[in-house]
């Protein structure tokens, strides 16, 4: 970039300021050069080279427009009956003290007159809103259980849904965990499945129910293996106290009747 | 009552519902600003709404109310019915207030001095003033703070209203509430009328 460019750049930058200045701050607008300034784009015109001058060149204009536009209106301005000059309302501010300022407010100022109120129909409204609002504790019900906690199942609550009857929750999860463990014997994991699967559908998606707490309690892990799509229960010597702090990762098995029916046909 | 006596009584009836149908539009702020638009006027109304306002407004006359129509910026005076339904209709006190009145409203004297200041600077600068010219005129008779915080308490209220470059226009509150060329007679000197008491 040779010298002479980027003084012509900081120049027409400088231009752009000027415009910008006026613009904003409602300055006679006739203290802009434009003949000088459109004389000045014309000249540098032939030696722009970069994308960047055409722009450089093109935003100087339409600055150069913008007050051109700001000329007209102030001619406007100051043919209308309105228009007073600016300098003289700054003196006359100036030296006006403030009690005089305040009998001008006066005398010109009309405020606007506002009601705010509540109408019958409002309160009535309000009043019905209440009466049928349920208390917060009913309304907590509804609400779903956040993810990162566990859901609380009571056991008069499996025995209402019949998942358990007489048998404790707690005293059924052991049961399973202890079945676990005796049909892995040797190995160290079984197919979930094979452990799952029971004679009836019901009996399957009981049993699968349960296991899905004696993994999210510690009681097990799961294994997934995805490459052959299998899916193996590992039991825990002991219970592994779950982290409720870490975010839980759910695993969805589907225990339909469809894979139920065609595995015990297997 | 013969027919025409009826027909003239049910209409004045109808004129009647109207008149109050305007009046709670026009008093109860149903929106974040009081008033309301044209539009809304003549979607409630109907079609002859300004003649219901007229009528409103004859009827305020005498509480010394009135309904002030005020049109966007930079289209005042032209009364077609498109600017018409873009227009905000306010009711204003139509007279003027009392010192005491003045000083009941809350409003501080140099609180009024810098508002009145700094309106007039923005009426006679053509509708726009850059704030920090304001701020130099202001400082000369007020601590620095003082002015930072009252262009922003007439920022907040609707008084004024600032653009990104920091310059200053008439908010919709001056608009609907100052009346512009009373101001800058005043200021030029003009004597004040005497009115006549409340």
């Amino acid at each position: 970039m040779s010298r002479r460019s980027a003084a012509d750049r900081e120049r027409l930058l400088r231009i752009i300021g000027l415009c910008v200045a006026v613009e904003n701050r409602g300055v006679d607008p006739f203290e802009v050069g434009i003949q000088e300034i459109l004389d000045i784009l014309r000249k540098y015109l032939p030696n722009w080279r970069t994308l960047e001058d055409f722009v450089l060149d093109s935003e100087t204009l339409r600055r150069i427009a913008g007050i051109v536009q700001l000329q007209g209106d102030w001619v406007k301005r100051r043919s209308t009956s309105l228009f007073v000059d600016p300098l003289l309302i700054e003196v006359k501010l100036k030296i006006m003290d403030t009690q005089r300022l305040v009998e001008v407010f006066q005398k010109t100022w009309h405020p606007v007159v506002e009601m705010e109120m509540l109408s019958r129909a409002r309160i009535e409204q309000a009043i019905d809103y209440w009466n049928q609002l349920a208390t917060l504790d009913e309304r907590r019900l509804q609400l779903p259980e956040p993810s990162d906690t566990l859901g609380s199942l009571t056991a008069e609550e499996l025995a209402k849904r019949n998942i358990l009857s007489e048998e404790s929750f707690r005293e059924a999860l052991e049961s399973l965990w202890d079945e676990l463990k005796s049909r892995v014997g040797e190995k160290d994991r079984i197919l979930y499945w094979d452990f799952v699967q029971q004679e009836t559908y019901d009996e399957t998606v009981r049993r699968a129910y349960l296991v899905s707490f004696l993994i999210t309690y510690g009681y097990a892990t799961m294994q997934i293996n995805p490459l052959e799509e299998e899916v193996f229960l590992i039991p825990n010597e002991e219970v592994i106290e779950p982290t409720f702090g870490k975010q839980a990762l759910t695993i969805p098995i589907a225990v339909d009747r469809e894979t139920w029916e065609r595995r015990t046909k297997n | 009552m013969g027919k025409k006596d009826q027909k003239l009584s049910e209409n004045t009836a109808v004129i009647e519902r109207r008149i109050k149908r305007a009046a709670k539009l026009l008093f109860y702020k149903r929106h974040r600003q009081p008033g309301v638009r044209g539009w809304e006027l003549r979607r409630t109304l109907g079609g002859n709404y300004l003649r219901v306002v007229e009528l409103l407004n004859q009827r305020l006359d005498n509480l010394d109310l009135q309904v002030n129509i005020v049109h966007e910026p930079g289209i005042e005076g032209e009364q077609s019915e498109a600017n018409l339904d873009r227009a905000r209709f306010y009711v204003t006190l139509k007279g003027s207030l009392s010192t005491s009145d003045l000083v009941m409203s809350g409003w501080r004297v140099d609180d009024v001095a810098a508002l009145i200041v700094t309106v007039a600077l923005i009426v006679s600068r053509g509708g726009k003033v850059a704030r920090r010219d304001v701020e130099a005129i202001l400082r000369e008779k007020f601590p620095g703070w003082r002015v930072e915080q009252n262009l922003n308490r007439f920022v907040r209220l609707g008084y004024l209203a600032q653009d990104e470059n920091d310059v200053l226009f008439m908010g919709w509150r001056s608009r609907a509430e100052i009346d512009e060329k009373l101001l800058l007679k005043l200021i030029l000197g003009e004597p004040m009328r005497q009115e006549k008491a409340a």
